[in-house]
């Protein structure tokens, strides 16, 4: 048990976490050059091409230290974006120490802190390391002074290094041997190991990743989920080398993988405890918060006999990603559907992606929206994921909008760009420090504001250098109303938006503008408008195309003819009829590409 | 297996494939001419065989029209042209009233050479005019001007030719309502017989394609579309497809042109010549097939020598039947007789029963047991109105 280090890298996106433990894994010899893939980590195409790591993934290396002695390395990876959060706190729960990793020349960003300050709570011991050092641009001083004024941590121990080339890698690794304690946990007592993470193999069924805490977790036994006092025989336990490696016994301390013949992840919920049967603990161990869901949207197939096909890719994906939510809805424009929850607007695009690729789903997705509270006059509180199930105006007391607060760290030049960005989306400043180079800005925001878009203006505010993490606060009571849109004066449900009455009319003309923009010109013009109630805010058409021809057609070669017929009937096929006119997928997500070109 | 009472009508189209040049918006297979190494004499050979390795494929069905296209076939010698007619002859059995048009161009026109052509049987004459505008032609990378087009309609008519057709493009580059009127106007002054005058298209792996001209907005197309259509039928042409505008005969004269004709209502034809496609229904095995010959010139001289000229044969299923028949007979003003589905597909009418329903509550076409037709609004929709028919 001395000589094993459960670690995890907290890191922004782009500080180099997955290169820098790629280059662990070579070190350790874990993986021969021809099976280093960049970036083996990250084992989602998704996740390769997006550079992005969505799922926490464990590695166990063996390291031969300088001292003589043979250590085991378990590095829990994390990722980093800000929907992905929850992932970091679930995955630090295993460790006993992290390594925060910091671009030598961005500096320390908003979600690095959130994360770290997780792990100082956990009582983590923290090593901070300055990554890509080989930059001309790095500045190690001011980022190490930066680590200390906004993290409070102190930076004896940095190690710097460059991921890319390796440079100081084999100090980081003694170093991480001589900061990071080993585990603690007694040998001795009844088995205690952590679920930290379920997914589901389509050969292997429910794999879990634990962290064995106390005791040992042997193949061959049964063992119990605590929480549901369901009884399994072990099949397989090991560790991730990162290929899947078999072991006898996962002892005290280390973290690896659990398979047990369960189906379903619900048999073996992340955050639970698990033992033996032959000699149960009596306590389970601090579990896990559940994560709910902050963005709302439904998703429909544009098919409507498709639907029992995307149920089952829906309950394939929820298998893997426990924080999917969904539930059957039905609109009235759209059919047959499912409302389904997000952790944010990353998340949802991700889902969506891999829905249309892995499932082959042909889906329109509808505005999403955060969820309201909203009191009726007969005093009930309602609670409304979907703006085409706001009560009537008469009946609405008040509704309730979310607030939270965002951190915010940002270089001085854009303070100004960013602070604008936060009141233009309805923002109240709470907070501004300076320290060093950098800003921290505290502002409570409305959360439909910025589950939208906020995160790419505020990049694009910044050139790419703020940074934000937030937090639910509160239900406040806001002046809101439901925005309708009507094509050739029909309300189509799943075009609805709650937006802030002082917004309206705006939101109203962009909105009917980029529906506009999406919607093909037809045989028909197309009026689209907003309104709120019976009152019409603001008016786009869609001139009607003049004709649709084909100039010339004389017998020979007509197969390229046909194909092109058959291209526009198949484009027609993924729209969605309403009367006569036809409506593309894109034009109901369109509340996302106001304030944008196409 | 389809069902056939007896065999669809049967035409001939022969492709010659080279011209002067290559234009900048056609995707014909054409190539543009070696004067020194033009294998006239061997192309004219390797029709007549490819012709002959046909022949029991068509046992017995008389030819009702024939299309000399190209390419540039007017680049072909009177000689050359006299060969293969008589060849056909020899071959082949003529309708009594059969058609022969041949596509010439107005920059290797000469008046002698029409004349020959006329007297070794071609009795229609398709000359690609395009524009009566100089800066026009240019743009188009045509090699004559106005006046030699003006001059080419005129030399067929010395030359004897009854049937002249004449095609003409607008939505030119920067075309203006103007300039299209002026072409159409100076089309009249020709007096030809027949008038094909379409919409400028970009088609894929042009010159245009890859590096397209302006051209004018949709709103322009339409009211030169509108306005033309209306001066022409003044001037005594009715349309009877979306491009093909034919003057009123004379007592029992149709100027119709019975070849394309024959592709839109679904007859059958064999092509011979370079890349040429032909379409032949098998009433005995139940069938309609296409084929495709090798579009390289010399690579199809050289295939014919050892009778290995198709590249490709494919047996129409009945799902795309529909979809194949409407693409041309929808494109007929007066559409078609509902027999005429069922002779040339070899299907039931309940296959489009359907289809032909949807359309017609969408008012796009008439339908009464004498005749299936694209109503106006069907005609201006057309490419959504053929879409009912894919399955």
């Amino acid at each position: 048990m001395q000589n094993i280090r459960n670690f995890s890298i907290i890191a922004h996106i782009d500080h180099g976490k997955s290169t820098l433990a790629d280059r662990f894994i070579q070190h350790c010899g874990a993986l021969t050059e021809r099976e280093m893939a960049d970036q083996v980590l990250d084992s989602m195409d998704l996740e390769r091409e997006r550079g992005i790591t969505i799922k926490s993934q464990s590695v166990s290396l063996d390291y031969k230290a300088k001292n003589g002695a043979s250590y085991q390395l378990n590095l829990i990876d994390t990722p980093g974006h800000v929907d992905f959060g929850y992932e970091v706190s679930r995955s630090l729960a295993a460790c006993d120490g992290a390594l925060l990793v910091v671009d030598a020349s961005q500096g320390v960003e908003a979600q690095s802190v959130a994360n770290c300050l997780t792990a100082v709570d956990l009582d983590l011991e923290i090593l901070p390391v300055l990554n890509k050092i080989d930059l001309p641009s790095s500045d190690p001083e001011r980022v190490l002074q930066e680590i200390e004024e906004i993290i409070g941590i102190d930076t004896t121990n940095t190690v710097q290094v460059s991921a890319k080339t390796g440079l100081g890698v084999e100090a980081l690794l003694e170093q991480i041997i001589e900061v990071i304690p080993p585990p603690s946990g007694s040998e001795d007592a009844p088995l205690r190991a952590l679920i930290i993470d379920s997914w589901f193999d389509n050969y292997l069924g429910v794999v879990s990743l634990v962290r064995v805490v106390d005791g040992c977790l042997p193949a061959g036994k049964k063992m119990r989920v605590m929480s549901t006092g369901r009884d399994h025989l072990v099949d397989e336990v090991g560790v991730f080398t990162p290929k899947r490696h078999a072991q006898k016994v996962l002892k005290t301390g280390q973290v690896g993988y659990v398979i047990s013949g369960i189906k379903d992840l619900g048999g073996a919920p992340v955050g639970d405890t698990l033992t033996l049967v032959e000699d149960p603990a009596s306590e389970a161990l601090t579990g896990f918060q559940e994560i709910k869901p902050k963005v709302f949207a439904g998703m429909y197939p544009v098919d409507s006999s498709d639907y029992e096909a995307f149920r089952d890719a829906l309950t394939k994906l929820k298998l893997n990603d426990a924080s999917l939510h969904f539930e059957p809805e039905t609109s009235q424009a759209l059919g047959f559907g499912f409302r389904c929850g997000f952790l944010g607007m990353l998340h949802m695009e991700i889902i969506q992606e891999r829905l249309e690729r892995e499932y082959d789903m042909s889906l329109i997705i509808t505005a999403p929206t955060v969820v309201y509270e909203v009191e009726t006059t007969n005093g009930e509180v309602l609670t409304v994921d979907n703006p085409a199930k706001l009560p009537p105006s008469d009946k609405i007391k008040e509704i309730r909008e979310p607030i939270i607060y965002a951190d915010i760290l940002v270089p001085q030049d854009y303070l100004g760009n960013v602070i604008s960005l936060c009141i233009e989306k309805r923002g109240v400043q709470k907070k501004l420090q300076y320290l060093g180079n950098q800003i921290s800005l505290g502002f409570e925001l409305p959360m439909s504001e910025v589950v939208l878009d906020f995160f790419d203006r505020l990049k694009s505010a910044s050139r790419g250098y703020a940074s934000f993490d937030y937090n639910f606060l509160r239900f406040q009571a806001s002046s809101l109303v439901k925005l309708d849109i009507l094509i050739n004066g029909d309300r189509v449900d799943a075009l609805s938006i709650i937006t802030h009455q002082e917004q309206s009319r705006n939101r109203g003309h962009e909105l009917t503008a980029k529906i506009k923009e999406f919607i093909p010109r037809q045989m028909f013009d197309v009026a689209i408008q907003a309104a709120i109630g019976s009152k019409i805010l603001s008016r786009h058409s869609v001139k009607a195309l003049r004709k649709n021809v084909t100039a010339k057609c004389y017998g020979g070669d007509i197969s390229r003819k046909r194909k092109l017929l058959e291209k526009q009937k198949a484009g027609k096929k993924r729209m969605k009829k309403f009367g006569s006119v036809e409506i593309p997928q894109d034009a109901f997500m369109a509340i996302l590409h106001v304030g944008r070109n196409r | 297996m389809l069902s056939f009472e007896t065999n669809p009508p049967l035409s001939l189209y022969i492709h010659l494939p080279w011209c002067v040049k290559k234009c900048p918006y056609c995707d014909f297979n054409s190539h543009a001419i070696n004067k020194e190494a033009f294998p006239e004499a061997a192309y004219i050979d390797a029709l007549i065989s490819d012709l002959e390795s046909e022949l029991p494929r068509i046992w017995g069905r008389p030819i009702g029209s024939i299309f000399i296209g190209g390419g540039t076939p007017s680049l072909f010698s009177a000689e050359a042209i006299n060969r293969l007619m008589v060849a056909l002859r020899e071959r082949l059995t003529f309708y009594h009233h059969i058609e022969v048009t041949m596509e010439a161009n107005p920059g290797t026109a000469e008046v002698e050479r029409f004349k020959a052509y006329r007297e070794s049987g071609i009795n229609r004459l398709s000359i690609g005019v395009q524009s009566f505008n100089d800066e026009k032609l240019k743009v188009l990378g045509r090699i004559h001007n106005s006046t030699e087009a003006k001059a080419a309609v005129a030399m067929a008519k010395d030359a004897g030719f009854d049937e002249i057709n004449i095609d003409l493009m607008f939505g030119l580059p920067e075309q203006s309502i103007d300039e299209a009127m002026s072409d159409l106007e100076m089309a009249m002054e020709q007096q030809p017989s027949h008038l094909s005058w379409y919409q400028l298209t970009i088609e894929p792996n042009t010159i245009f394609y890859s590096k397209p001209p302006v051209l004018p907005d949709d709103d322009l197309l339409w009211s030169m579309q509108k306005q033309g259509q209306a001066y022409l039928s003044d001037s005594g042409f009715s349309q009877y497809e979306v491009s093909a505008y034919a003057r009123h005969g004379t007592t029992g004269v149709d100027h119709q042109c019975k070849h394309n004709l024959n592709y839109w209502q679904f007859g059958d034809y064999l092509g011979i010549g370079a890349g040429a496609h032909g379409k032949l229904t098998h009433v005995a095995e139940g069938k309609i097939e296409r084929y495709a010959r090798h579009r390289i010139p010399q690579s199809y001289i050289e295939k014919i020598t050892q009778k290995n000229a198709i590249t490709e044969t494919r047996s129409l299923n009945r799902d795309e039947l529909p979809l194949e028949f409407m693409m041309n007979a929808l494109r007929l003003n007066e559409g078609f007789h509902p027999s005429l589905f069922i002779e040339n597909t070899g299907l039931p009418l309940s296959d489009i029963q359907k289809p032909l329903q949807e359309a017609e509550k969408k008012s796009m076409i008439e339908w009464n047991i004498n005749k299936i037709k694209p109503t106006e609004f069907g005609r201006r929709y057309l490419n959504d109105l053929i879409q009912f028919f894919i399955k």
